[in-house]
């Protein structure tokens, strides 16, 4: 555990240095995002594909209220959990009464639903173009408008998110979603109202992917439509799948790796999407249980083949 | 008449080979393009409009047989990623093939301009698939309830151990459910080319339309796929007399509304 934590903050420390500070600084806001995501797919057992509606609202309503009110950073950040929470509660509502397929088309159907407000109300969202022109304020004389500032701010934020997340998880109420993604009948009839705690868990989800969805609004001025859009929602599930659902680093080590690999090959070729399709079959077709286990695998591989070095 | 065959093909591999498929939009969007292809290599609309959704159908087979079938035993995740990543691939395919910009189609010469129904005047081509779509739904929902092989399905629906218990081969029948359902997105595709002409992002928005269909109309429901298709259909045209920009949310509104008072759908059980 003390391992990981140093693991963890090492690499808060260390990333700056080796990309640019806005990919370090949209790694953290994604692990943020894939934290919330997380307690979905792989504490709960339930697979979103529609997380981007929440970071996308979230981005752009605190967004509005930054540009137009001027609000202070930690309002915005508040508004931002908020909206992340409450169409959470709405979605996950309609959601949580399906299971299987049936939720997964679900929560995508009602990501479309929000991509085509935000797609069609353009006197607010800027439709297509996005929302441009999010100010970073400024906090207690700190500006923002320095990269490396701001990428401070959100590693600080990323960690609590990580605390946060490590308890919640070790709580009580993490280890009933973790009964129920284990057998939701079992946890129905020792008594847990199962439909009221996986709508809890989509609030809690919503709130992280909406602090996640602020901060990405802040780090690059602007909201594009793909922040509500499915392609975000994808992405996600992605990076928590390659990190390895069910553990709590899973997702931080997924957004590591996609934000990093995304960003150095999407200026190399525009059809990025294409080379980023063939990962998903490769994975999924080859390299089932993430980064995590391949990487067990690699170290159970060694003590093999160690051992039988000293028995021969 | 569309939206019910889109749903109807997703409802099929959905309700039988119970896999989330994402790859159902594009494999539309590569029927119409398909379509527009071989008019222009054939010089012949019909004989496009054969040939194109069979491509996709063959397209589905080699989907399933080599893709698809290993991942039965693994989770809803993974199947989710891997149609996602078909998705993502055949899409980008499309740019790369026939470019970024849209293409539109001309209808056959045939269907051109309009005819006057008495209380209203339509466009023939649009009464044409209309009918084509109200035609293949209604010889699809024969096939399901009156061949042996329909009858098959319909009870892989309802219980796959039981099926492949009683000897059928239940593999084989995943992959001819899931070219068929494919084959079905091809002929919307192809059928829907020179309505709305083509763009690369045709398949995305007609995958959440087909997710709907399915959520909406009940789960392994196919009469309620063609159902909620129609539902779907009117309410969009509705919707689109008065308020143009809304056309496309209202689907999805219609969805949350039934939802709410009725979550299983207009005819779930489950």
């Amino acid at each position: 555990m003390k391992l990981r934590i140093a693991a963890v903050l090492t690499a808060v420390f260390v990333l700056p240095l080796l990309v640019r500070p806005a990919i370090a600084t949209e790694i953290w806001i994604f692990a943020i995002f894939g934290l919330g995501a997380n307690l979905l797919i792989g504490y709960t057992g339930l697979l979103s594909f529609g997380q981007a509606t929440f970071f996308g609202s979230a981005a752009y309503v605190a967004g509005y209220v930054l540009k137009y009110y001027g609000l202070s950073v930690f309002a915005a950040l508040g508004i931002g959990i908020g909206v992340g929470a409450v169409s959470a509660a709405a979605v996950g509502y309609l959601c949580v009464q399906r299971s299987g397929i049936y939720f997964i088309m679900l929560t995508f159907a009602l990501n479309q639903l929000f991509y085509f407000v935000a797609y069609q109300w353009t006197s607010v969202t800027g439709g297509e173009d996005g929302m441009p022109g999010i100010p970073r304020p400024v906090i207690a004389g700190l500006d923002f408008k320095s990269p490396l500032l701001y990428y401070a701010f959100v590693s600080a934020l990323f960690l609590a998110s990580l605390w946060a997340m490590q308890r919640l998880v070790g709580s009580p109420l993490g280890k009933i979603l973790q009964a129920i993604r284990e057998n939701e009948l079992r946890a129905a009839a020792v008594g847990y109202d199962v439909a009221r705690f996986k709508l809890l868990a989509f609030v809690i989800a919503g709130a992280f992917s909406g602090l996640a969805g602020v901060l990405y609004a802040m780090l690059f001025g602007i909201v594009p439509l793909e922040a509500i859009s499915f392609v975000f929602s994808g992405n996600v599930v992605f990076a928590t799948l390659i990190g390895g659902s069910g553990s709590l680093y899973g997702p931080v080590i997924g957004a590591v790796v996609f934000i990093w690999l995304s960003e150095s090959v999407s200026v190399l070729w525009e059809r990025w999407p294409l080379l980023l399709g063939v990962a998903f079959v490769i994975v999924v077709l080859f390299l089932r249980g993430g980064v995590v286990e391949a990487w067990s695998r690699f170290i159970a591989w060694r003590m093999r083949w160690r051992s039988s070095k000293r028995a021969a | 008449m569309l939206y019910a065959l889109m749903g109807l093909g997703l409802a099929l591999i959905a309700g039988i080979l119970n896999i989330p498929n994402f790859a159902h939009g594009a494999l539309f969007a590569v029927g119409a393009y398909l379509t527009v292809t071989a008019i222009g290599a054939f010089g012949n609309f019909w004989l496009a409009l054969a040939l194109a959704p069979v491509g996709v159908a063959l397209l589905g087979l080699l989907i399933e047989y080599l893709g698809i079938r290993r991942l039965y035993a693994a989770g809803h995740d993974y199947q989710l990623l891997f149609t996602f990543g078909l998705s993502l691939i055949l899409a980008e395919a499309i740019i790369l093939v026939w470019g970024p910009v849209g293409i539109s189609q001309l209808p056959p010469p045939v269907l051109r301009g309009s005819v006057d129904l008495g209380f209203t005047i339509y466009p023939k081509y649009r009464l044409f698939v209309m009918s084509a779509a109200g035609l293949l739904v209604v010889g699809t929902w024969l096939f399901l309830e009156k061949t042996r092989y329909g009858a098959i399905m319909r009870a892989g629906i309802e219980n796959r151990e039981m099926v492949s218990l009683l000897g059928i081969d239940i593999h084989r029948l995943f992959t001819v459910a899931f070219a068929l359902g494919a084959y079905l997105a091809g002929i919307a595709g192809a059928l829907t080319a020179p309505i709305r002409g083509l763009s690369p992002g045709m398949g995305v928005d007609m995958l959440g339309i087909a997710f709907v269909v399915v959520a909406l109309g009940g789960m392994g429901n196919i009469l309620g796929a063609i159902a909620a298709g129609l539902l779907i259909g009117v309410a969009q045209a509705v919707v689109a007399a008065y308020w143009t920009e809304a056309s496309v949310a209202v689907i999805y509104l219609v969805m949350a509304a039934v939802l709410v008072f009725r979550p299983q759908g207009l005819f779930g059980t489950r």
